[in-house]
């Protein structure tokens, strides 16, 4: 009987939170009228992503919803597979070595053959006419570095390569169309292979730090590097020519897509991608700017005069906070919204579950070992694996958030209820209290300052990872920093990072002042009674 | 006797699985106002016994009845409710203060708030604590002394018919736990409750019992007044429990 009246309100309290949850089933691609357009998280990627963006709008009377920056191939395919974006810019060598596994080929017309067909017969996927450049890998050396004699090709560079120190990408030092393969291939042998971020190899390479690193042909940051860009005489890298991937459903659905983005069959070659790369890299200018000027550079938007000055690249960084006031508003807006969600739905299940477990002593540890296992998946990971069920944004987002906010609650409210004043919970069930009377008057009031504890611990934790929901394109505070990671814009990073610090601060104060709050009185003797 | 006894144990055995048996065939009475001391050492099943009066735990076979029911037909939250109960630490609740303590039964049992703070008045007399003074503080602020003396007036708020008290003395210093025995048997004389008390203090069960039972594994060896058992001890356990006393300080 006492039974029934303890577990109606978490019956309630879980039905609730699956009530929030069920509405949002998985996005269904488009709405009508609107395409979602997405990419990868680096500038020329994203640049691509804008460039089809701007042609659909200014061609069609489609409505394009973007999704820029999402956190690499296989999120970005993932998304496009399961529908929740319709197109996203991809190069035929990524298709081939990392999404069918295939190994890699030097014949870019073998390879773009490959992909057409096998991506057709799989997903239903189109490859559309390449752009007319490739984004292929490449060894650099830094001019300086070299002899008298200078390499020109990678057959070259093998013959001395056992002095030289290489900084390459995690990537390249991964991939097997990267450095595993073309040590096979040419028979390098480096003296030491350093692995670094993209950005950083530049700097590190001409401060005389490294002496090889591999380059994408387009980066624009080779016009300004007075590197040696060597031939890949035997043909290892495989044609990486960059075209877009696009949903056959949505082709179907809006056939002018297809004609209005075949309008881009090799409009760029690669050193008008190294330039737009430059402004994009170097000159800090915005992806729409750029985009809208390559546009405009093919005739192919009607031109409203659009001047484009560069946006001066701020390095003070309360001018850059300032300038983009607005900007970081509304992400540590997004920012709370996402963290708040997240840790509210946490506390909606993790309560009633730590007060269900507490009856259930046998499972308990189990169930709490289980839920702390998905504390030890890295939030990226656990991001990724939301893609195919839930696409991406929001939804995905908070639900990984969810989860991580779920254990820190679920164990102190176990914890808490169970040690609180075994004691008085005694004598209060001798003395005639039901059992619901001795949750709610005793075992709760003693237990709250712990369950706030732990609820303060998922808040913090909660406010830190959402930086990380920008790379499934959920926004907040994340999207600075991730964009100037890729930008080696330390201004830009702390432009996110100090206001998600503040913010973590923030709650943890404000959390702590309700733990405080509800402490209850009698647990710390008032000093002038003792 | 005409009155059925306040409480009476039938042939009470407790056992966990098969073959662990906490306590077995125990049968005992206890008289209307009189004080049972049970004692043993500890895994007697003493603290087992007392917790069955009030239906914390349940024999696997025998029989207790209050007042000549058997408990096993009563609700036991409504069964607590009119049972008082002391255990050693007091177990107060923390969070509440002298004044909640005590009114907590009267509370479950939906009694209006004058009645209530006039009842703790009476009995914060009653254990001699001004209710001035003490009222408003927390379980904190008090000596180990006060919160049992609290404990106490909280077990009798709801005036019980029986009152069962787990060591109430037990974790205090020899002179506060003197000091409470006297106050005890005073109570005990102006208020003729029927009390059953649990402690492994020979001394105490000799000061404050009408009659002592002796449990030793289970089993209940003897019962019967002080001066029966120290003079006719039906077991060598018993003497040599009662011992000391008999050769010794008392002449």
């Amino acid at each position: 009987m006492s039974r029934c009246v303890r577990m109606r309100p978490l019956g309630l309290a879980v039905g609730l939170a699956f009530a929030l949850l069920i509405p949002w089933t998985p996005p269904a691609s488009s709405e009508e009228g609107r395409l979602v357009v997405g990419s990868k998280n680096f500038m020329e990627n994203k640049l691509l992503a804008e460039i089809f963006a701007q042609l659909i709008e200014a061609r069609t009377d489609l409505s394009v919803k973007r999704q820029l920056g999402l956190a690499g191939t296989q999120v970005c395919f993932e998304a496009l597979r399961t529908g929740a974006i319709d197109l996203y810019p991809e190069y035929t060598g990524t298709g081939l070595v990392s999404i069918l596994r295939q190994p890699p080929t030097g014949d870019s017309r073998t390879a773009l053959t490959t992909v057409r067909s096998e991506f057709l017969r799989r997903w239903d996927l189109w490859w559309l006419n390449p752009l007319g450049f490739e984004n292929a890998y490449a060894l650099a050396v830094p001019r300086d570095r070299l002899p008298a004699d200078p390499p020109r090709t990678l057959s070259d560079l093998a013959a001395f390569s056992a002095s030289l120190t290489a900084g390459f990408g995690y990537e390249f030092i991964q991939r097997p169309d990267g450095l595993p393969g073309l040590k096979t291939r040419y028979g390098l042998t480096f003296q030491r292979v350093q692995a670094m971020q993209q950005s950083l190899k530049y700097q590190a390479a001409a401060a005389g730090e490294i002496d090889v690193l591999d380059v994408y042909t387009t980066d624009g940051r080779l016009f300004v590097y007075d590197f040696v860009v060597l031939e890949d005489d035997q043909r290892f890298f495989p044609p990486y020519e960059a075209a877009g991937l696009i949903r056959g459903a949505t082709l179907k659905r809006y056939p002018e897509v297809g004609s209005v983005l075949g309008l881009l069959s090799n409009a760029f070659d690669a050193r008008i991608m190294r330039q737009l790369n430059y402004r994009l890299q170097e000159g800090g200018e915005s992806v729409e700017v750029v985009a809208r000027d390559a546009l405009s550079a093919l005739n192919l938007l009607a031109s409203e005069n659009s001047p484009s000055q560069p946006a001066s690249k701020d390095n003070e960084l309360f001018a850059y906070l300032w300038s983009h006031g607005s900007t970081l508003m509304q992400q540590t807006i997004e920012h709370l919204f996402l963290a708040g969600l997240a840790l509210g739905l946490g506390i909606l299940l993790a309560v009633p579950l730590g007060l269900l477990l507490e009856r259930r002593q046998t499972v308990a540890e189990p169930v709490i070992r289980g839920i702390g296992l998905t504390q030890t998946i890295p939030s990226i990971a656990l991001l990724a694996f939301m893609i195919p069920v839930f696409g991406i944004g929001v939804l995905p987002a908070v639900i990984a958030l969810w989860i991580y906010a779920l254990f820190p609650i679920v164990r102190n409210t176990y914890s808490g209820l169970r040690d609180a004043a075994p004691d008085a919970v005694e004598s209060a069930r001798a003395l005639g209290m039901t059992e619901w009377q001795i949750l709610s008057w005793v075992r709760l009031p003693l237990a709250a300052p712990i369950i706030m504890a732990g609820i303060r611990t998922a808040g913090v934790i909660t406010v830190g990872t959402t930086t990380l929901a920008a790379f499934i394109g959920a926004g907040g505070l994340g999207v600075p920093i991730v964009s100037g990671l890729q930008m080696a814009d330390t201004t830009m990073i702390l432009s996110g990072a100090l206001p998600a610090a503040a913010l973590a601060l923030v709650i943890d104060g404000t959390l702590g002042m309700i733990e405080r709050g509800i402490r209850p009185r009698g647990l710390h003797a008032r000093p002038d009674r003792t | 006797m005409m009155n059925p006894p306040a409480l009476s144990v039938h042939d009470v055995t407790m056992e966990f699985e098969a073959h662990v048996r906490v306590l077995q065939h125990v049968n005992l009475d206890v008289p209307q106002g009189q004080t049972l001391v049970l004692i043993g050492e500890s895994g007697s099943g003493k603290t087992t016994l007392l917790r069955m009066f009030n239906g914390l735990n349940h024999p696997t076979s025998g029989e207790i009845h209050l007042h000549g029911e058997s408990i096993r037909i009563k609700d036991p939250i409504e069964l607590r409710r009119h049972v008082g109960y002391v255990q050693q630490d007091g177990g107060l609740l923390p969070h509440w203060t002298v004044e909640e303590n005590v009114s907590l039964v009267p509370v479950l049992l939906g009694w209006n708030p004058e009645k209530r703070t006039s009842r703790v008045h009476e009995l914060l007399d009653m254990v001699n604590l001004d209710p001035t003074r003490y009222r408003t503080r927390y379980p904190i602020e008090l000596s180990g002394g006060q919160r049992q003396r609290v404990a106490v007036a909280r077990a009798l708020a709801a005036d019980p018919s029986i009152v069962l008290l787990d060591e109430p003395f037990g974790a205090l210093d020899s002179i506060t736990r003197r000091n409470l025995q006297r106050q005890f048997l005073e109570l005990k004389r102006q208020l003729q409750k029927t009390l059953v008390m649990v402690t492994h203090d020979v001394d105490e069960a000799i000061r404050l019992g009408d009659r002592i039972a002796v449990l030793k594994d289970g089993r209940l060896l003897q019962i019967g007044s002080p001066a029966e058992l120290l003079n006719a001890p039906a077991h060598d356990y018993v003497a040599q429990l009662l011992g000391h006393r008999s050769r010794g300080d008392h002449p």
